[in-house]
């Protein structure tokens, strides 16, 4: 086998998935197409035909809602105004955007994965991330800038590290299943949220709804120096944290023992390494790393604290994490894929009314298709891997 | 306590680490519930002079009330006395000493004292809460029935949420489009043993983790349920506006006062979830199926070794637990709203899990742990009704948080299936 065809080779599952999932995803678009649906006694090729024309024009739409218009491309080209650029560069732009905070929840995810933590707290984590770097910042708004917005990311990063530290401490000294803790602890989050916006210390008081000061005080810089595109630092920041996790995970000895404690627990132990700290190490990372992502969110892309500030990220992040091998650099482009999903979701709702949702059911399946990989290989009659390319494949998939 | 439980904390020859360790958290346990006992004291002096009602109809809503007055510093007396007896008989005797009994005991003044309190003199109309508390438990404790049966085989469920959704949804459509009420919950079931199956074959035929499937199956619930709603239901809403079932009074037995408004006045959803609860007793405790059923959540090899087929009883678990889900899932649509709404079961799925664990993986105990979340609900909806402000958001949270502390085994350690969640290679 040559070196290209290697390297791309741990490419097919997950590119197959994410095809496969589409593939059903249009065929609940047909099937949930009432209009077409009542032409099949009349004209049943015409249904099907303009039943598949909408699945086309729907995903298309997601397309130029996920990476912008080649027309408008040429226009910005010709005409050369900041205007035409902005509306070019929007989608893009926005796609990064919708991305960045699925980098930060699937990386958190990843590092407990690989350490065999089932953290599906990241929602929790995320949005008491946001919180402290609301609080952070309200609380640091007469300081200087640059100190208020690296105070607000600490605070997100703490909030989030404590919000892991419970279930791993918990875990590593109770043995209380992590499922459990975070599925709660996702839970009680929301409510803290819920009461920290009913203070008049957080709350914006001319809104009905329980929505935070404006914190555009101490907004993340932005990257393109356009009017209207929200692209901001925390997008490379993110790429930055992903790097260190790699280098954390691969070249450090901690992070060779979190993994070692991920392979085999019992192994891990006999080696003279700390489970129950290998346990509490990576969720406290993980935690971290989603607060932070937390942070950027309110403090960058929104700059209000809401409860709608999460949208699912943490839940997303599962899906992300394995899609992505659970190494940094696959998570990092599974979170690019899911990013332009989102976003080029909205294009697609917008242009033809077609509820969004449909790519939550879509991120279900990708994650079906990827956790059961010999499903994949099935459907699409592919040879079973060899012995040592199954080893590095199940590695990321059974942890 | 459950058979399995019994096995396992039956006395061994010598004190083990294990034990020594529980007696060391039985005295501290001792001491804090001592110490919050006298703390309630100090409430109490504070509260003497202020009233509390309790009404209860007798009848129906509105007619003759019988009405318990007292003052809510009594109240808090007997809920001191009650935890403080408790706390010093644990500190004096150890381990052996149930704090469950005592808790349960205690746990009624309580409530009684704080709910009287926040009151501050207006009547608790405990009909409605008491009601109000058995129709919140009703999804909670089917739903961890549910969960209960797959990890009594050794399947970790979290996905009863998602069955809840999808099991709203379709019994919404199937019943407004009949226009007759059980399909609705026919269909749900139907739908449910599918997705049971389909988390089981996606477990246990492809090895994807548990957890994961259950993800898929909650992730893609919610997507799936938003989107139809979006896309069909809610330009179509004749498709969404099903006939709803009915409360029955049971002839007799509604007739009973006090109690009749409360128990059998309901709607057929509470009586199935009582028989469900009886029967699951019976099946999982004294039937050869409930034998093998925790034998393969247990120690499958053993189980598989003396010839049961554990990968076919985690199959039909898995479908058992999605009739039992997607049932619940109508109720949420066929009763309480009326019609289907996005996200309309609001991580019920998750209490209910709640509920099992903190009912000790056992049908009754989890009904009782629904109740008790159940009656949080109802609390809520009283104060806010009678115009109370507590914030909602720290009653809402209780559930969890309990949960989270027993799970750790901070207070009274429950133990699940030794095998929940770990697949089955059959050899």
């Amino acid at each position: 086998m040559s070196g290209l065809r290697r390297r791309l080779r741990p490419l097919l599952v997950p590119v197959l998935a994410v095809l496969s999932a589409f593939v059903v995803g249009s065929l609940f678009l047909m099937l949930s197409d009432l209009k077409h649906l009542a032409m099949i006694p009349t004209d049943p090729i015409g249904a099907l035909t303009g039943a598949m024309g909408d699945v086309i024009n729907a995903y298309r739409a997601l397309l130029l809602g996920a990476f912008g218009d080649p027309a408008k491309f040429a226009l910005a080209f010709e005409q050369g105004t900041p205007k035409a650029w902005t509306t070019a560069l929007r989608p893009i732009s926005e796609t990064l955007v919708a991305a960045t905070p699925l980098m930060f929840t699937g990386l958190a995810i990843a590092v407990s994965f690989r350490t065999s933590v089932f953290n599906i707290g990241g929602d929790g984590q995320f949005v008491l991330g946001a919180l402290g770097a609301s609080i952070v910042a309200l609380a640091l708004r007469d300081l200087p800038a640059p100190i208020t917005l690296v105070g607000a990311l600490a605070g997100g990063v703490l909030f989030g590290a404590l919000w892991g530290f419970v279930p791993g401490f918990l875990k590593a000294r109770t043995g209380a299943h992590e499922v459990i803790t975070t599925i709660m602890l996702n839970y009680v989050a929301l409510q803290i949220v819920q009461l920290a916006l009913r203070t008049d210390f957080l709350r914006q008081s001319t809104n009905s709804q329980p929505i935070s000061k404006v914190l555009d005080f101490v907004r993340v810089p932005l990257l393109i120096p356009l009017p209207g595109l929200r692209l901001h630092w925390g997008f490379i920041a993110a790429l930055v944290v992903a790097a260190l996790i790699s280098w954390f995970l691969f070249k450090t000895t901690k992070g060779f023992e979190l993994r070692s404690a991920g392979q085999n627990l019992t192994a891990a132990r006999y080696a003279g390494m700390s489970a129950g700290g290998s346990i509490i190490l990576a969720m406290v990372v993980s935690g971290a790393l989603a607060g932070l992502g937390g942070a950027f969110q309110v403090m960058g892309s929104v700059t209000q604290m809401s409860n709608d500030v999460n949208s699912g990220y943490g839940w997303t992040a599962i899906a992300l994490a394995l899609l992505g091998g659970t190494r940094p650099g696959g998570v990092v482009a599974a979170a690019l894929l899911f990013g332009a999903l989102n976003n080029g979701g909205h294009g697609m709702q917008v242009a033809t009314s077609i509820p969004l949702d449909l790519l939550v059911f879509i991120q279900a399946l990708v994650i079906m298709f990827v956790a059961a990989p010999d499903l994949v290989r099935k459907i699409y009659r592919l040879r079973p891997p060899k012995p040592e390319v199954a080893a590095t494949a199940t590695e990321g998939a059974s942890a | 306590m459950t058979a399995a439980t019994a096995l396992v904390t039956s006395p061994a020859p010598r004190i083990s680490a294990a034990q020594q360790r529980a007696e060391r958290m039985a005295r501290v346990r001792g001491i804090i519930f001592a110490v919050i006992g006298i703390a309630a004291f100090s409430i109490a002096s504070g509260s003497m002079g202020s009233e509390v009602t309790f009404r209860f109809w007798i009848q129906e809503q509105g007619g003759a009330a019988w009405e318990i007055h007292t003052a809510a510093g009594l109240l808090w007396i007997l809920a001191g006395v009650t935890t403080g007896v408790g706390g010093l008989h644990q500190l004096w005797k150890g381990a052996s000493v149930s704090w469950r009994r005592w808790m349960a005991l205690a746990l009624p003044f309580w409530i009684a004292a704080i709910i009287g309190t926040l009151l501050a003199g207006k009547p608790a109309v405990m009909t409605n809460l008491f009601g109000g508390s058995l129709e919140y438990a009703f999804p909670i404790a089917m739903g961890a029935f549910a969960a209960m049966i797959c990890e009594r085989s050794g399947m970790l469920n979290i996905a009863i949420e998602g069955k809840f959704l999808l099991g709203a949804c379709v019994a919404s459509i199937a019943a407004s489009v009949t226009g007759l009420v059980f399909v609705g919950p026919v269909v749900a079931i139907i739908v449910g043993v599918g997705v049971g199956w389909l988390m089981a074959w996606m477990a246990i035929r492809h090895r994807v983790d548990q957890i994961i499937a259950g993800t898929v199956v909650n992730f893609g619930a919610l997507g799936l349920t938003n989107f139809v709603y979006l896309r069909i239901l809610q330009l179509n809403t004749d498709i969404n506006t099903p006939p709803t079932v009915e409360a029955i009074k049971v002839p007799l037995l509604s007739e009973i006062p006090v109690l009749g408004p409360v128990f059998f006045s309901g709607t057929p959803y509470l009586y199935i979830a009582l028989v469900t609860m009886v029967v699951l007793t019976y099946m999982l405790f004294k039937t050869r199926w409930g034998l093998r059923l925790r034998a393969s959540g247990e120690y499958p090899n053993a189980a598989g070794t003396v010839g049961v087929d554990v990968i076919k009883i985690r199959y039909r678990a898995m479908m058992l637990a999605g009739a039992i889900a997607g049932f619940a899932g109508s109720y949420l649509s066929l009763h309480s709203a009326g019609s289907f709404q996005m996200n309309m079961s609001a991580g019920k799925g998750f209490i209910a899990m709640a509920a099992m664990i903190f009912g000790g993986w056992n049908p009754i105990g989890a009904f009782g742990a629904a109740l008790v979340f159940g009656f949080s609900d109802a609390t809520q909806t009283l104060l806010s009704s009678l115009g109370v402000d507590v914030p909602p958001q720290i009653l809402t949270s209780v559930p969890y948080l309990v949960t989270i502390v027993v799970v750790a085994g901070l207070v009274g350690r429950v133990r699940g299936p030794a095998m929940a969640g770990v697949p089955y290679e059959q050899g």
